[in-house]
This record gives C-alpha cells, structure tokens and sequence, in this order.
C-alpha cells in the first residue's frame, strides 16, 4: 500500500502521466496501464496497471494478450531470504467486489515475453485485458521511464 | 610480615594478569581489526576466467586491487535485476569522484542467453562504470560457487526458463575479502554509507 502511495504520487508528477489513461468498461475501471521501458537486449517487458472492480460480484484478471509480443505472463516476483524468485499467478489476480488492486503490488507484474521490437519510453502496446466475468476489453500500455520503485525488496525506503 | 608478603605476591601475580589481559586485549581487538578472524580465505580472490562485455577474457585479478561490488543476476529478468543496477549507477554517482575506487561488476547467472553482445547493450543502459561478465556456464557456475552465491534454473510453461538468484549485491575488499552485502530493502543512505566505508 505504502508503495502504491508512492507510485501514485510519482505517476501524478510526472509528465507522461499527466494526460489521463484510463479505460472503463461496464464496472470494470482500468487505470495507467504502463510498462516501465526495458533496457535494449532485454527480451521481457514488465507491465502493471490498476484495477478497479466496481461491480457487486468479485472478479479476476486471467491473462493478457497482445499482438505485440510472443506472450504475456502474470508472475509475481519476490525476495525471501536474499533470493530473488519469480512464479506464474497460476489462479490469475483477484479482484474483490468494490476494491483497487494494483498489478504491481507485492512484486505482481504482466511479463512481456519476446516483444516484436525494442520499446522505449513514449511508446505504446496493444493489448487486451482477460477478465473471468468482465471478458475481454482492449487497452493500450504506455511504456515509460523506468522507476526504481517497482520491484520487490526496492523502494520501501522509509522517506 | 608474613601476611605482606603473601599479599605482595599476590599483587605480582595480579599484575602478572593485567600484562597477559592488556596483551590479549590488544591481540584481539587491534590485530583483528585490520582483518577478521572469522573472514577466512579471500573468496573473491578465488581464480576465475570469465568474459567481460567487451569481449576481452577476464580474471580474478582484474578485480583485486580495488573493493568491488557485485551483483549476479540475468538480462531476461523484469524487475529486481534492472531495479538493482539502476540503483548501483544512482548509487556511484552519490559517490561522485570516489566511485573510481569501486569496481562494479555485473555477473550473468544465465550465460546460456547473455552473450558479449546481450551484456553490452543492457549494462551500458545502465551506467558505462558497471562491467558486465559472461562466460562458460561452468565457470559461472564454479565462481559462484567459490563465492557463497546460489543461482538455479527454474523451467517454465512451453520450454522457457527463468532463474533463480541471490539477491543482494556483494562486497569484497581490495584484496578480495567478503565485506558484506547491500540489500535492496535497506534505505539508499545505508548502502551508500556502506560503500564509503568500503572504499575509505
Ligand atoms: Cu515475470
């Protein structure tokens, strides 16, 4: 939560950030998709984006799809023990009735595999969102600079 | 009389006592200071032949000389890996001129996939002072090894693979001595008090 905070108070400072992103569809509210810019040779994309579920009825996120890369996975990367490990969401993202979750928190990410070209900052992914109940609904990811505040075990720096 | 002069030995052996404390006291605390009873060998002086991002070969001794950080990781990792060498290059430049005295190198754990060419690319995103070492998976893998560093491959869904991989970065001293760890849960002041204790 407390990184969420900070992701929000970066997002609203930055430029990029300032025309507003957001894609809606029925109770299904979607907000900054973005995918944090890769250096060049790396051949995965990390995306995040939030989620909120306004319906009366708990939904999921269960996949994503673009034409822009070979795949995408939903994983969670964590550091337990000085390891840095990286596992499928096998049973996708819940989304509680009336709650924001933020794909991001807690290490969770979209991983990007093979993306068709290099994309950096200002770019932009097509791609559609795969609900359980909501269904399908087609968002674009903006790429942007990368932050240092994204990854698990970084950025709970008490400031 | 008797009495005194039994005291008066005592006194000897008593201060007989202090000679060997005072003694000890300076074995223990000054000589160890300068290098640890319990550091060992110097681990990072352990033999290696690897490749750095420039394609040229090299060894243990490029290193040594200097203090060095080290962090072991993999191109095709999303988020700890790019997080982490984005914040050695904010960290050397906080040391300013001082970073010169570091060396910090970036060890591929999936040298299957980073080639020469993989880690030129991705290291100088990052900062052109990182120097980005590949090679033989043996001699990856005897490295880490040598060095108390874990790294597994983990297979995924359709063929792929990810890895698994210590996560914190490690520092030796100029002659190759374990120094300690920065770990990316500790405030960025912590890390850089760390490194300038390192180079002093
Ligand atoms: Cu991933």
């Amino acid at each position: 939560m407390k990184r969420l905070l900070a992701i929000l108070a970066i997002a609203m400072a930055s430029p990029l950030a300032a025309g507003a992103h957001d894609f809606t569809s029925g109770t299904m509210y979607i907000d900054h998709p973005m995918i944090q810019e890769a250096p060049p040779g790396a051949r995965v994309l990390g995306g995040y984006v939030t989620l909120h579920n306004q319906g009366a009825e708990d939904d999921r996120l269960v996949g994503i799809e673009t034409p822009a890369a070979e795949k995408v996975e939903l994983h969670r990367s964590t550091v337990t023990d000085g390891i840095a490990r990286m596992q499928p969401m096998t049973d996708g993202l819940p989304l509680p009735a009336g709650e924001i979750v933020w794909l991001g928190d807690n290490g969770t990410h979209a991983m990007f595999v093979q993306p068709d070209k290099r994309y950096a900052a200002g770019d932009e992914l097509p791609a559609t969102l795969i609900f359980e109940k909501a269904g399908r609904i087609d968002i674009t990811f903006k790429v942007e600079e990368r932050s240092t505040d994204l990854a698990p075990g970084h950025g709970e720096h008490p400031q | 009389m008797k009495k005194s002069g039994i005291l008066h030995n005592v006194r000897i052996v008593l201060w007989a006592l202090v000679a060997v404390a005072a003694v000890a006291a300076t074995y223990f605390t000054v000589v160890p200071r300068e290098r640890s009873l319990d550091q060992g060998v110097a681990f990072y002086s352990t033999p290696f032949k690897l490749t750095n991002h420039d394609g040229a070969e090299v060894t243990q001794s490029d290193f040594l000389g200097k203090p060095s950080a080290w962090f072991y990781g993999f191109t095709q990792c999303p988020e700890v890996c790019p997080t982490t060498l984005a914040e050695m290059s904010q960290l050397l430049d906080a040391l300013g001129p001082d970073a010169d005295k570091l060396n910090v190198v970036f060890v591929s754990v999936d040298p299957e996939r980073d080639t020469v060419e993989v880690m030129k690319d991705y290291v100088a995103y990052f900062d052109q002072r990182i120097v980005g070492v590949t090679g033989e998976l043996e001699a990856v893998s005897a490295m880490a090894t040598a060095r108390y560093v874990y790294f597994e491959k983990i297979p995924l869904d359709g063929g792929d693979y990810t890895m698994e991989h210590s996560a914190n970065v490690q520092l030796a001293d100029a002659d190759g001595y374990f120094f300690g760890t920065l770990d990316g849960e500790e405030p960025v002041e912590t890390r850089l008090a760390k490194l300038r204790r390192l180079i002093e």
